[in-house]
């Protein structure tokens, strides 16, 4: 039974991450390797490779990443956001606990990229 | 981008320069027709309100007059106009692309209902539907093409699981989604799916 729900959740989370465009996934996919981590949104933009403005990125894609409940993003300052993924959607936190698992190199990876500063 | 969706992209630019040529031409119509018949003065403004002296007392003859009230006015009916045409319809390759990923989803038997602002209304079999809207060069997040998913109401009562399982957010009971045009196709799947998922078996 366990087994069963841990498949279904991977089916799912397959499934929606197959559904979302380049960008989302990207964010998503890093988000969940960094975690517990927050980053600002330059950083984020940094992370993925993201050329376009990042007031579009905000807007365009953040916003709705937020209205989609898959990422959380706290308001520090009027310029400043930290954005994390959300631990609590039911898909992502497999994807979380599968990075933590199996992601270790790639979270280095990650890592490095956002420490050169 | 699809290849529809490039050529609407095109067809948007192009509208745009027509719509631009058009104004100028037709602004210039407008400004003859509205001044060579005559200008009607406007009652003078107060002297203590504008000294006039000089060439200056010439300015509230032609530009404070009718004629110009007049011309103002049409040009503005000229931006409504061209606003409300470019909001109302949408190049149709664009409506061909949405039609044709719509009919791939849910077959080719199924009413779709097409109306101007680029709004689409799938009727689904038991009654439920889906709203789709198109939305043509957003400024805010820079796309070219965004799609708005609502779905009819649920009456389920773990929608919000439901909902967060297939990528979107629930609120007053119907499912929606901000979806970029190279997500469409894969999540109004997924919005049908998660509708028969949340809709009681019969």
């Amino acid at each position: 039974m366990e087994e069963n729900d841990t498949l279904r959740s991977v089916y799912e989370l397959t499934q929606l991450m197959s559904s979302l465009n380049d960008t989302r996934r990207a964010i998503l996919l890093a988000l969940a390797h960094v975690y517990p981590r927050s980053v600002s949104g330059v950083q984020l933009g940094r992370l993925i490779g993201y050329s376009g403005k990042s007031r579009s990125l905000y807007r365009g894609v953040l916003m709705h990443l937020q209205e989609d409940q898959m990422i959380l993003i706290d308001q520090l300052t009027p310029k400043l956001y930290s954005i994390r993924i959300n631990n609590e959607h039911p898909l992502l936190a497999v994807l979380v606990n599968m990075c933590r698992e199996y992601g270790k190199e790639s979270k280095e990876i990650y890592l490095r990229a956002l420490e050169e500063e | 981008m699809d290849y529809n969706l490039k050529k609407a992209q095109a067809l948007y630019k192009d509208r745009e320069r027509i719509g631009l040529s058009a104004l100028l031409v037709v602004a210039a119509v407008a400004f003859y027709f509205f001044y060579s018949s005559g200008i009607h003065v406007l009652p003078p403004p107060p002297e203590w309100l504008w000294p006039l002296e000089g060439w200056a007392s010439g300015l509230p003859e032609v530009i404070a007059s009718f004629n110009t009230l007049g011309f103002l006015l049409s040009l503005a009916l000229m931006l409504l106009a061209y606003g409300v045409w470019s909001w109302a319809f949408l190049p149709s390759p664009a409506v061909m692309y949405t039609m044709g990923v719509l009919r791939g989803v849910f077959g080719s038997k199924v009413e779709i209902k097409y109306s101007i602002g680029g709004r689409f209304r799938v009727f689904l079999d038991d009654g439920q539907h889906i709203d789709i809207a198109c939305k043509t060069k957003d400024i805010d997040s820079g796309e070219w093409f965004q799609y708005r998913l609502v779905s009819s109401p649920m009456g389920a009562d773990n929608l919000a699981d439901v909902a967060l399982r297939n990528g979107m957010s629930v609120s007053n009971g119907r499912f929606r989604s901000w979806v970029s045009n190279d997500e469409f196709h894969h999540r109004v799947l997924l919005m049908a799916k998660a509708m028969s998922v949340a809709s009681p078996s019969p």
